[in-house]
């Protein structure tokens, strides 16, 4: 068993932990990442193939060594997830993510007392876990700033300093100043988008993305080859971790890469500190880290599993768990879909960024009036491609209109006639919290190392949410038709209750140490050298993507770490 | 308008797959060919052991027998038609051949009890094998276990086989022509997909027309002749 000693840990070198590698390493920190899967190269990513990295989702985890299961309720065994969307390799999801960079909105940091204020507490479903953040826009905005800034992301503002800017996204929060970048090109699908959604007095504009629409840092600009989501950037210009601050981290000399190590317990003492971090190499061999801080920055499963696996007989609930608040409140976004064919038009769907290309924000967050919709909170509704990559193959996953079978002739006529004259909407809605929905382990299924698999309990089927999704397909509908589609379908939701995309929970942050897990840095209320940072602390989701509030939040900490942790270990609040 | 973007549609693909053929050494005119003479009425056999001409399509993991179920079995799911090339011209059964014995090895089991069960679905409903039966019983028999009302199946499920031979379908017409199916480009030239062009310029992001001034391009290989608006 090897022994390595060092002042930080991080566990999942991704979004937030390449960023707090990078940052700690330049406070001069000794810096040890542990990266579950390889570190690739951007010449991995050249030729392009879906069959490999859409279908067969080359980078992300393995569901058979590395299984997650789900099941709606508590009553029943839960079964594996087919299909795992998380990052599986140094960048984690930022490698192979759509690269949508939003910042939140104000009143998405204060959900639950924006909707007290508006609608009355009676607005808020009785069963729902809804809550503030335990900080504020104003808080987040300087590290918005700063991932804007040392990420690239393309953009254009539409509240500068309180001026709204025609043009830009006139719902979002101030910004101090203009995004480094300015917006990528329109392709076809997002020139309808906003002819149609102008048409009905909405607001569109270019869907700000880590995406460099010029040279930047000494990285080329985007070539529109549409291998966006789902794929590795073959010329760099995607602002993923692994092109950012992994090379970052390596020039401060402080930082140290271990790829294909499995993290498996946090170690703590009957002090009640965090001793470090044990794990098995790609060899089998057990390996212990002991550091001054350790730091949890994986996909949200593996954030609180690690958690639930550490317990010892001081902490016999897992770590950070005195709240009995670890694993609850998990959210995802519904991905609801219109689609839109056209006969007098190519879209070419398969060019530029594949995600969401346009976007707007009419109907996010409390942007509108939600009197007798019967829910709360909302959703950004983009185009792009249903699922939000523009091959022929992601087309064949997707619903064809209602009058079209999924296979003979006639659905071989409608890909040749539809597969360039396609588009489709979708609206990542804002499901709530809800206590019950939650991560554990798993009883019956154990991932190749032996650990117990994540368990998900999630049913989104619930009438908020159902509301909120009926809306938002109503509107897209509207807005397909009149971007003068000639055919204009929605794609049935998920039946079955299984959470969508964006995992956000399980870590909540809050202001109070009874009812949350961490505090606004991160940082365990229960054991101040412990940190978990990413989606998993969110205590509300927001209709919008998550990496760039993930990212934000990561400077934040890295900044409190760096400037006063360091200085004086202790709890920061 | 329309009309118009039909004719040149039907303009570009013969000029695609005319192009691919001259470099493929005259394999895409066969298999057009023949889709043209296994394109029967619908009471007639769809194909037959006999008629399965692609000796080199299988033999990494599927049987004879098996291999001509499953041929016909993706040809109704993607069936080809005059100027549409459908399973059997995209070489389908090559790529879940492939398939099956490598990245979807762990599929054998299934593949093998699957088509067991659809065996003995077509012998009891109609007396005989799938493969022998009209296109129109095919497509009756697929709808069966589409709709879970097939007999003879529990694992795989009806639904579940079909699922499966639906997505491998489309892998095989849609995925690069490397993985052994998509021959000559077929599927891509069928919908207008380029392929894995490295860049897109203002020009084409602009245009509402379908795209061209490129070769289709893929992992290995890329057709010869340039796509040209007309």
């Amino acid at each position: 068993m090897a022994t390595e000693k060092t002042d930080v840990v991080i566990v999942g070198v991704g979004a937030a932990g390449g960023i707090l590698a990078a940052e700690l390493g330049k406070a001069g920190m000794k810096v040890i990442g542990l990266e579950r899967g390889p570190r690739l190269k951007t010449e991995d990513f050249n030729p392009h193939d879906e069959l490999r990295y859409f279908q067969r989702l080359d980078l992300r985890p393995n569901p058979k060594r590395q299984p997650v299961t789900w099941r709606p309720n508590a009553n029943g065994r839960a079964v594996p997830v087919a299909r795992q969307d998380y990052g599986n390799q140094a960048g984690g999801g930022t490698v192979h993510y759509g690269a949508v960079s939003w910042r939140m909105h104000e009143d998405d940091f204060r959900a639950r007392s924006q909707t007290v204020a508006r609608y009355g507490a009676s607005a808020i479903p009785e069963d729902s876990s809804l809550a503030d953040w335990p900080l504020s826009y104003a808080d987040l905005e300087p590290h918005y700033d700063r991932a804007e800034y040392e990420l690239g992301v393309s953009g254009k503002a539409g509240n500068l300093q309180g001026n709204k800017i025609e043009g830009g996204n006139v719902f979002e929060a101030p910004r101090r100043r203009e995004y480094p970048l300015p917006p990528l090109l329109v392709e076809q699908a997002g020139a309808a988008f906003d002819a149609g959604a102008k048409k009905l007095g909405y607001h569109p504009f270019s869907t700000p993305r880590a995406i460099l629409s010029q040279p930047y840092n000494g990285r080329p600009g985007c070539t529109y080859c549409g291998f966006c989501q789902a794929f590795g950037c073959h010329v760099g210009a995607k602002s993923s971790i692994l092109v950012t601050k992994l090379p970052d981290a390596d020039k401060t000399g402080n930082f140290k890469l271990v790829t294909g190590a499995m993290a498996y317990r946090v170690n703590s003492d009957n002090s009640g500190r965090a001793t470090g971090v044990s794990y098995y190499g790609p060899d089998g061999s057990d390996n212990t880290i002991e550091a001054e801080i350790v730091i949890l920055t994986t996909f949200i499963y593996d954030n609180t599993r690690l958690l639930l696996l550490s317990k010892t007989e001081k902490f016999p609930n897992g770590l950070a768990n005195s709240s009995g608040q670890l694993g609850k409140h998990m959210m995802a976004h519904m991905m609801a879909n219109v689609f839109v064919g056209f006969d007098d038009r190519h879209m070419n769907i398969y060019m530029g960024p594949s995600a969401q290309k346009h976007t707007l924000d009419d109907f996010n967050a409390d942007n509108f009036d939600h009197s007798g919709v019967g829910f709360i909170r909302g959703s950004q509704i983009s185009i792009g491609t249903g699922n939000l990559q523009g091959g022929p193959i992601s087309l064949t996953t997707t619903a064809p209109p209602p009058n079209v079978p999924r296979w003979g002739a006639a659905y071989r006529d409608y890909l040749a006639q539809y597969y360039t004259r396609h588009a489709a909407m979708v609206a990542q809605t804002e499901n709530l919290a809800y206590p019950d929905q939650m991560i554990d382990l798993d009883p019956n299924v154990r991932d190749a190392w032996g650990l117990p698999a994540p368990r998900l309990t999630y049913d989104w089927r619930r009438p908020n949410e159902r509301a909120r999704v009926e809306f938002m397909q109503k509107k897209m509908e509207e807005i397909g038709r009149a971007m003068g589609a000639s055919l204009v379908w929605r794609a049935p939701v998920s039946p079955a209750g299984a959470p969508g995309a964006h995992h956000e929970g399980g870590t909540r942050m809050g202001s109070d140490p009874k009812t949350s897990v961490v505090n606004r840095y991160g940082q365990s209320w229960d054991i101040p050298n412990l940190f978990v940072i990413g989606s998993s602390t969110f205590p509300s989701m927001s209709g919008f993507n998550p990496t760039l509030t993930i990212q934000a939040l990561a400077f934040m900490s890295a900044d409190a770490i760096a400037n006063r942790y360091k200085k004086s270990p202790g709890p920061l609040l | 308008m329309k009309k118009h973007e039909e004719s040149r549609r039907a303009f570009l693909i013969g000029t695609a797959v005319g192009a691919s053929a001259v470099a493929g050494a005259g394999l895409v005119p066969t298999a057009l060919a023949q889709t043209n003479e296994q394109h029967p009425a619908a009471d007639a056999p769809a194909t037959t052991a006999q008629g399965h001409a692609h000796a080199g399509g299988h033999g990494a993991f599927l049987n004879d027998d098996d291999a001509v179920t499953v041929t016909a079995f993706a040809e109704r799911i993607m069936p080809g038609a005059p100027g549409k090339p459908g399973a059997r011209d995209a070489g389908v059964i090559n790529y879940i051949d492939l398939a099956l014995a490598g990245a979807y090895s762990d599929l054998q089991d299934f593949y093998r009890r699957g088509l067991a069960a659809l065996d003995v679905h077509c012998r009891t409903t109609y007396n005989k094998p799938f493969a022998q039966l009209s296109a129109a019983q095919q497509d009756e028999a697929i709808t069966a276990l589409e709709g879970g009302k097939a007999t003879g199946f529990t694992w795989p499920t009806s639904q579940a086989f079909f699922e499966t031979m639906r997505t491998h379908t489309m892998e095989g017409m849609f995925a690069d022509p490397v993985y052994g199916g998509n021959k000559d480009f077929a599927g891509w030239v069928l919908v207008g997909f380029p392929g894995a062009q490295p860049l897109f310029s203002p020009a084409d992001m602009n245009s509402k027309d379908a795209f061209a001034g490129a070769p289709i391009i893929g992992l290995q290989s890329q057709s010869k002749t340039v796509l040209r608006r007309s």
